[in-house]
């Protein structure tokens, strides 16, 4: 009891972070396997955490497993009955970096089945044998949310590309650049590559990754991720075209399942109401418009309180993006974005991914807040 | 205006303790920042700072609404987060001088990050403590 009491206030004492990079808390240079018997399977957002007891020379010590959201895991086909207290169990993971008895399960074996559970998938469904069409309004516009009105139930997840790197410019290196899907660089070397970044927001950068990326203020603070972010995460997006309001709802399914506006009724970027330039926003001020087949989105008046991209490039409130939006057929999302910051940056820059349509679901509902109370 | 500075760096003090520091992920140096110059008897130990950055420079000025001193010359240097900056003003008897602020950053990654160094002018001199609000 004492042991499971102690782990629970260790665990409180480290900022639990929602769906955040592994390694940030985690040494995967400290792998650990423990034997023990499960103690409590404590199920909600961010994490999941099995608590079990291991023998040791003073009797036992309770250690906690972090394992994948309550989401992904019921994705897969988990639930919180499928450990229970007894239950024998071996775990494969790796040690907290603080070194408290806390580990990230990358294995966790029923030991009496030898059956591994609360394993997840992360790749995407495949796709159809055949390429599927744009879906299209009656005006021929592509659709980008859900190809009917009712039933046809969708959002666009499993994104190519997880953090911004310059990609569009002539003769970019960052083709080459080895980052996870944090935006973690597998060497830091590569930092300049990244992109072109003031002498200070470089640094900073460096800083930031030689930290783990730990000080993520979506995960510390469940600041929104705003800019090109919302298209690199986990839960996905939705648009919701409003076509009689001439605006496109980007509904986010990460973070705090905020949403974003994008006015396509040929408004400037001055004088809205809730976005000014005494009052830069999170996702910025967007004004769209129809170039052919392909969506136009002009933002600007961004705060500097976010990271806009996995791996922890700064911005400054000069950021501004043109992103390009297009669908290609009816199961790609093609998102090119072009930054052009110069309180951060030397020149502007591009990055180009795409997202896949997840089609008959729902987006997953995800809210960092979960974990603030 | 010693009095007007202290009343105004409590007020400051209040407010920001009774709200979380904001966070700023830009330009670390941007932002108020709220401390103390120890033994400045020209301006006193309570130091307001106002810092900004428009791409290419460091702008800001020191005790805003009651010194009103805008700095100069301001640099950071990211390699040790090193800042250094001038300001004019005039001491008691109305002789110019001109401050020489040189400071680390310190708690970077952090919202309320410090600014630690020293300050001088040509009549005394000290230690800097600040940290951005």
């Amino acid at each position: 009891m004492f042991a499971a009491a102690l782990a629970a206030v260790l665990l409180a004492a480290v900022p639990l972070t929602a769906h955040h990079e592994i390694l940030a808390k985690f040494d995967d240079h400290k792998p650990v396997t423990l034997n023990g018997v499960v103690t409590l399977v404590d199920w909600r957002n961010p994490h999941v955490h099995v608590f079990m007891n291991v023998a040791n020379a003073n009797g036992s010590v309770n250690w906690a497993i972090e394992a994948e959201s309550p989401i992904d895991l019921q994705r897969n086909g988990w639930s919180r009955e499928t450990l229970r207290p007894g239950d024998k169990i071996r775990v494969e993971g790796i040690a907290a970096r603080n070194g408290s008895h806390q580990a990230w399960g990358n294995s966790i074996v029923i030991r009496a089945t030898g059956r591994s559970v609360f394993t997840v998938s992360t790749a995407a469904p495949p796709l159809p044998l055949a390429a599927r069409s744009t879906p299209r309004w009656p005006d021929r516009q592509p659709r980008l949310g859900a190809a009917a009105q009712g039933g046809a139930q969708g959002y666009w997840a499993y994104p190519s590309n997880t953090a911004l790197a310059d990609t569009g410019s002539p003769g970019s290196p960052a083709g080459s650049i080895a980052m996870d899907t944090w935006g973690l660089l597998r060497n830091l070397a590569d930092a300049p590559k990244v992109a072109p970044m003031q002498p200070w927001a470089q640094a900073l950068y460096i800083a930031r990754q030689r930290r783990f990326l730990q000080d993520d203020p979506m995960f510390l603070n469940c600041k929104p991720p705003g800019g090109p972010r919302q298209f690199q995460l986990a839960y996905g997006v939705q648009f919701v075209e409003d076509r009689d309001r001439k605006r496109i709802f980007v509904l986010i399914g990460s973070g705090n399942n905020n949403f974003r506006i994008i006015n396509t009724d040929g408004r400037g970027h001055t004088g809205q109401v809730g976005g000014d330039d005494e009052n830069p926003l999170y996702y910025g001020r967007s004004v769209g418009k129809w170039e052919g087949d392909t969506l136009v989105v002009d933002t600007r008046g961004f705060n500097e309180d976010f990271w806009f991209t996995n791996g922890g490039l700064p911005h400054t409130d000069q950021l501004s993006l043109i992103e390009r939006f297009s669908r290609p057929d009816f199961d790609t999302l093609k998102y090119d974005v072009t930054i052009e910051d110069a309180g951060a940056y030397t020149r502007p820059w591009s990055s180009s991914s795409t997202l896949r349509w997840v089609a008959g679901e729902e987006m997953p509902r995800h809210l960092c807040q979960d974990n603030r109370s | 205006m010693r009095a007007l500075t202290l009343v105004l760096a409590l007020s400051v003090a209040c407010l920001a303790a009774a709200t979380p520091a904001a966070a700023q992920e830009g330009h670390p140096l941007k932002g108020s920042w709220i401390g103390t110059w120890a033994g400045n008897h020209n301006q006193g130990n309570d130091l307001l700072l106002v810092l900004n950055w428009d791409g290419k420079n460091i702008t800001g000025t020191i005790n805003p609404g009651t010194d009103n001193i805008p700095i100069k010359n301001a640099t950071l240097n990211p390699e040790g987060w090193v800042v250094r900056f001038e300001a004019d003003a005039k001491d008691k008897a109305g002789k110019a001088i001109t401050y020489v602020i040189e400071g680390k950053i310190g708690n970077l990654p952090l919202p309320n990050r410090t600014l630690t160094g020293t300050w001088k002018n040509q009549e005394e001199g000290g230690a800097l403590k600040l940290s951005r609000q």
